[in-house]
């Protein structure tokens, strides 16, 4: 009788030695396996707290300008930022709520443990002797940049400029930004971190690259591309009615023109007026395969390879193009697409920059404290994502889409320079429609690439296109 | 029990001189890592709190006690960690502690010298349900019942002390089922009837049982007390499958705890929360939400790698409540993977010891209470380091002995109490 007690008695102890077992393990997947990945996580407060009592390196954009620098504040040292129109890609660095932006993501760099430096990453943490850190250089231009805040006027939204060659981001604003200097502060952090966090409208996020927007007509660029590369003859004329439908089988489903349209359009005439009839029947004909692995190619549904945090968007729910209604709405940029402002001026730049996609990046340079380049940032992998005489071609069809009378992207225009250009405006379910911007100048020899995205715009792509101008007119100095 | 003459405890001795000189070192470390904030308090405290310890030891070589060597010195190390954790975290409440160790010390006293072979424990079995379903119900009364953090376990009077009830409960509920399944283990572990491989249990010797059970879970529910709740379920389990060795209802039992917490997470937003910070507490609408204690726990044991980061230099302090809800990511972080393997080592070690104990007791009921004792000490151990290690979701259970608070040393004193007295009286019965 108390013989089988003792089997049991025997078997728990067994069980409960196993659990024991397994918690082990546990435990040592957080203190070994993923340690690397929380020591480094921006919401650490380790690292931030490691150098409370010294300064940080200081955050400077290509003209030198401080954006953000160390200031002593009793017994420790707080940050100060200059410019809050860079809120989201400086970022902040608070004791309490983490790190954010370039803030978090040079971290090491900036509190004197740069990933080149190995010495000095051993130093801190065998010795606990830190580097000095040196300061990290951002790319934004600060006449772009001015321009673009200018331009968006106090609006919802985003702008985002780049060097179509390079990759290198000049202008970078997102409204509604925040203002670092009171997340920082011991006083008034909590507070402001619970009203930014409340606000439905997301300050904290960085639209360029975070905000995801169906891209409305922008994504005909891609659409003509595809159909270019796929046999698609841009010169020949397609039959557009309002409304259209492939065949019964879609039901009560129509694709709408936005002008009521009834005649022929090229390809040029259609990016001119941005008739969604001609780029769905496009679509159809080249089929959602094709549609489909060309989106992917210019990096819809992608995370950028860009230095700060990113969204990756979608191409569609199921990450495929099987219906045929769903491949006509994707043609003219509805559908279930959802892409970042960033994104789809990185498709302007690929076109600009003759079909090749460069990676884009915000920080420039790592220096040392006394000015000497440590690393320098950029520089990867550029992919051939079309031919270049696609990139030609539609070129051609961006400026007539800019030039041409009666073109909608009318106000992106510059005087004595070619602009390629193509506003788009997107339907949402957030109110009324989004109005879009991407575009290149100058056509032949592009120096600066933009997409400019304004939420519930009144009047969509005609109100996007001459803030796109306006900032492409402060690069080109005209 | 009789008195005795008193005998040597050479073992017992040994051990506790390593940990004297263990607690010291450890202690003094904090203290360093600590520099510009010392009180003599902080050294008087632990002086006492050794004093404490090696009073116990000559209270039991006094009496002639000839119980177990082994449990006291873990008992007293882990108490003793406990003590460098408070001081290191919460150096406020280092008094309090140290009261509630005296009381701890009494209450272990007593149970030594309960009379006789512990059989009022189990002829009173029912006696012992009463006090156990009285003392459960407290909280919920009013005046004395209190709410802190959202849960409804304490009683107390404001200012000057609270209890948590639900700690002396688990002794006794431990106690009633021992008894009970003592009496009636044969009916229940040999059916009389079997559909196919599925023994039909009887249903009335197992009534008293699942009624006790059943109302300890319905008031903790009430209570809102997750930990106390699992702890209940998983004594109950255990007991059934030690008196019976079927492991029909351990199974039955483990599918009743599926289907209940899946109702649980649906009805009760408190579950709910627990559920969502378990499966994503670094996401970002609740890292710096309900997230946060979780996420900063996490953080401590990252920082912890093979060796930690030494006694008094990481940065446990960020994790809100760590000193009785997170004390083991905060142990870990400073004396990192090797420390907190030492630690749960011990209890190990300890559990272990008090399986012997069970295995060797003369009686089924003095087996079965051995054995759900020690349980319960392995349960809470795997269920709160499991909750800091986000194995399982976190749950507000006490790591025995190291945990600040009260009610869970005084109770988890009284248990090492019991699982002496036991091992006591088989050393007198094989004499």
């Amino acid at each position: 009788m108390s013989r089988t007690i003792a089997a049991n008695i025997r078997r728990l102890t067994l069980v409960i030695a196993v659990a024991f077992l397994v918690t082990s393990i546990g435990v040592g997947y957080w203190s070994l396996v993923a340690a690397d990945d929380l020591n480094a996580d921006p919401f650490n407060p380790r690292l931030i707290a490691a150098v409370r009592d010294r300064p940080r390196g200081r955050i400077v954009d290509a003209s030198g300008r401080v954006l953000a620098a160390s200031v002593r504040d009793a017994d420790s040292y707080r940050r100060r930022y200059t410019d809050r129109s860079l809120a989201e890609v400086v970022g902040y660095a608070s004791f309490k709520y983490g790190a954010s932006g370039v803030e978090a993501a040079y971290q090491g760099s900036l509190i004197g443990q740069d990933p080149s430096d190995l010495v000095g990453q051993w130093r801190a943490r065998y010795l606990g002797v830190r580097t000095e850190p040196g300061s990290v250089v951002i790319g934004i231009d600060p006449k772009i940049q001015q321009a673009a805040v200018t331009a968006l006027a106090g609006r919802r939204g985003a702008i985002v400029a780049l060097d179509p060659k390079t990759g290198r981001i000049l202008a970078s604003v997102s409204l509604p930004n925040y203002e670092a200097n009171l997340l920082v502060d011991p006083a008034q952090q909590d507070t402001a971190w619970d009203q930014l966090n409340r606000n439905t409208d997301k300050p904290l996020i960085n639209r360029v690259a975070q905000g995801l927007y169906p891209p409305g007509s922008t994504m005909k660029i891609i659409t003509a591309a595809a159909a270019l590369e796929n046999g698609v003859n841009p010169d020949q004329k397609i039959r557009v009615d309002d409304p259209y439908q492939a065949d019964r089988s879609w039901g009560d489903y129509f694709v709408r023109s936005s002008s009521g349209a009834h005649g022929d359009f090229d390809m040029s005439l259609a990016f001119q007026r941005s008739e969604n009839i001609y780029f769905a029947k496009l679509g159809l004909t080249i089929g959602g395969a094709k549609l489909a692995e060309y989106a992917k190619r210019f990096g819809i549904g992608r995370v950028p390879a860009v230095d700060l945090p990113a969204a990756k968007g979608q191409l569609s729910n199921s990450g495929q193009l099987e219906r045929p209604t769903l491949v006509a709405d994707t043609s003219y940029g509805q559908g279930e697409l959802l892409t970042s402002p960033l994104q789809m001026a990185l498709v302007a730049a690929t076109v600009g920059n003759h079909g090749v996609a460069v990676q884009p990046h915000y920080v420039m340079e790592i220096r040392d404290p006394s000015g000497g380049v440590l690393r320098t940032i950029g520089g990867g992998a550029a992919d051939q994502v079309i031919r270049a005489d696609t990139a030609a071609k539609l070129t051609a069809l961006l400026v007539a889409a800019v030039e041409a009378p009666g073109a909608f992207a009318f106000g992106a225009r510059i005087p004595g320079v070619h602009v390629a250009g193509k506003t788009g405006t997107a339907e949402n379910p957030s109110g009324s429609p989004h109005g879009w911007f991407v575009g290149f100048a100058p056509a032949e020899d592009p120096q600066i690439a933009v997409a400019v995205i304004i939420e519930n715009a009144g009047q969509g792509g005609v109100d996007a296109a001459p803030v796109g101008g306006a900032v492409m007119r402060a690069a080109l100095g005209k | 029990m009789m008195r005795s003459r008193p005998v040597a405890r050479l073992h017992e001795l040994q051990l506790l001189v390593w940990v004297a000189a263990l607690s010291i070192t450890g202690y003094l470390a904090v203290v360093a890592a600590a520099s510009g904030r010392f009180a003599w308090l902080e050294l008087v405290v632990p002086a006492v709190a050794l004093a404490i310890f090696g009073l116990l030891h000559i209270f039991l070589v006094s009496i002639g006690f000839r119980g177990d060597q082994l449990l006291l010195p873990l008992a007293v190390g882990l108490t003793a960690i406990g003590f460098i954790l408070v001081e290191r975290l919460a150096p406020g409440l280092l008094l309090q502690q140290l009261s509630w160790l005296v009381i701890a010390a009494g209450a272990f006293c007593v149970t030594i010298l309960i009379p006789r072979d512990l059989s009022a424990l189990s002829r009173y079995k029912y006696t012992w349900a009463l006090v156990g379903l009285l003392l459960l119900i407290s909280p919920l009364l009013p005046v004395v019942g209190r709410e802190i953090n959202g849960a409804r376990i304490w009683v107390g009077i404001r200012g000057i002390a609270q209890f948590e009830p639900w700690e002396l409960v688990k002794i006794a509920l431990v106690i009633f089922f021992a008894a009970y399944l003592e009496e009636h283990r044969e009916m229940l572990s040999t059916p009389p009837r079997r559909i196919g491989p599925i023994p039909v249990p009887p249903l009335p010797y197992l009534l008293p049982i699942v009624g006790m059970w059943l109302v300890a879970m319905l008031v903790m529910v009430f209570e809102k007390d997750l930990g106390a709740t699992l702890l209940f379920f998983g004594i109950f389990l255990a007991m059934l499958y030690l008196a019976t060795g079927e492991p029909f209802y351990v199974v039955v039992g483990l599918l009743l705890l599926v289907g209940g917490g899946f109702v649980a997470y649906h009805a009760f937003n408190h579950v709910a929360a627990r559920v969502d910070v378990w499966l994503a507490p670094f996401s970002s609408d609740l890292r710096f939400d309900t997230g946060y204690q979780l996420t900063q726990g996490l953080f401590s044991l990252a920082n912890a790698g093979l060796f930690g980061a030494g006694l008094g230099n990481g940065m446990p302090e960020r994790i809100p409540v760590v000193w009785s809800d997170f004390v083991f990511d905060a142990f870990t972080e400073e004396v990192g993977f090797v420390g907190a393997l030492a630690l749960l080592a011990l209890y190990l070690v300890f559990v272990y010891r008090g399986m012997l104990i069970a295995l060797r007791a003369p009686t089924t009921f003095l087996q079965l209470l051995a054995a759900g004792l020690s349980f319960i000490i392995a349960f809470q151990t795997l269920v709160i380091v499991g909750g800091n290690a986000k194995l399982i979701p976190l749950t507000g259970i006490t790591l025995p002995f190291v945990a600040y608070g009260g009610s869970s040393l005084v109770t988890n004193f009284m248990l090492v109490g019991l699982l002496l007295r036991v091992s006591d009286i088989t050393a007198r019965v094989r004499r």
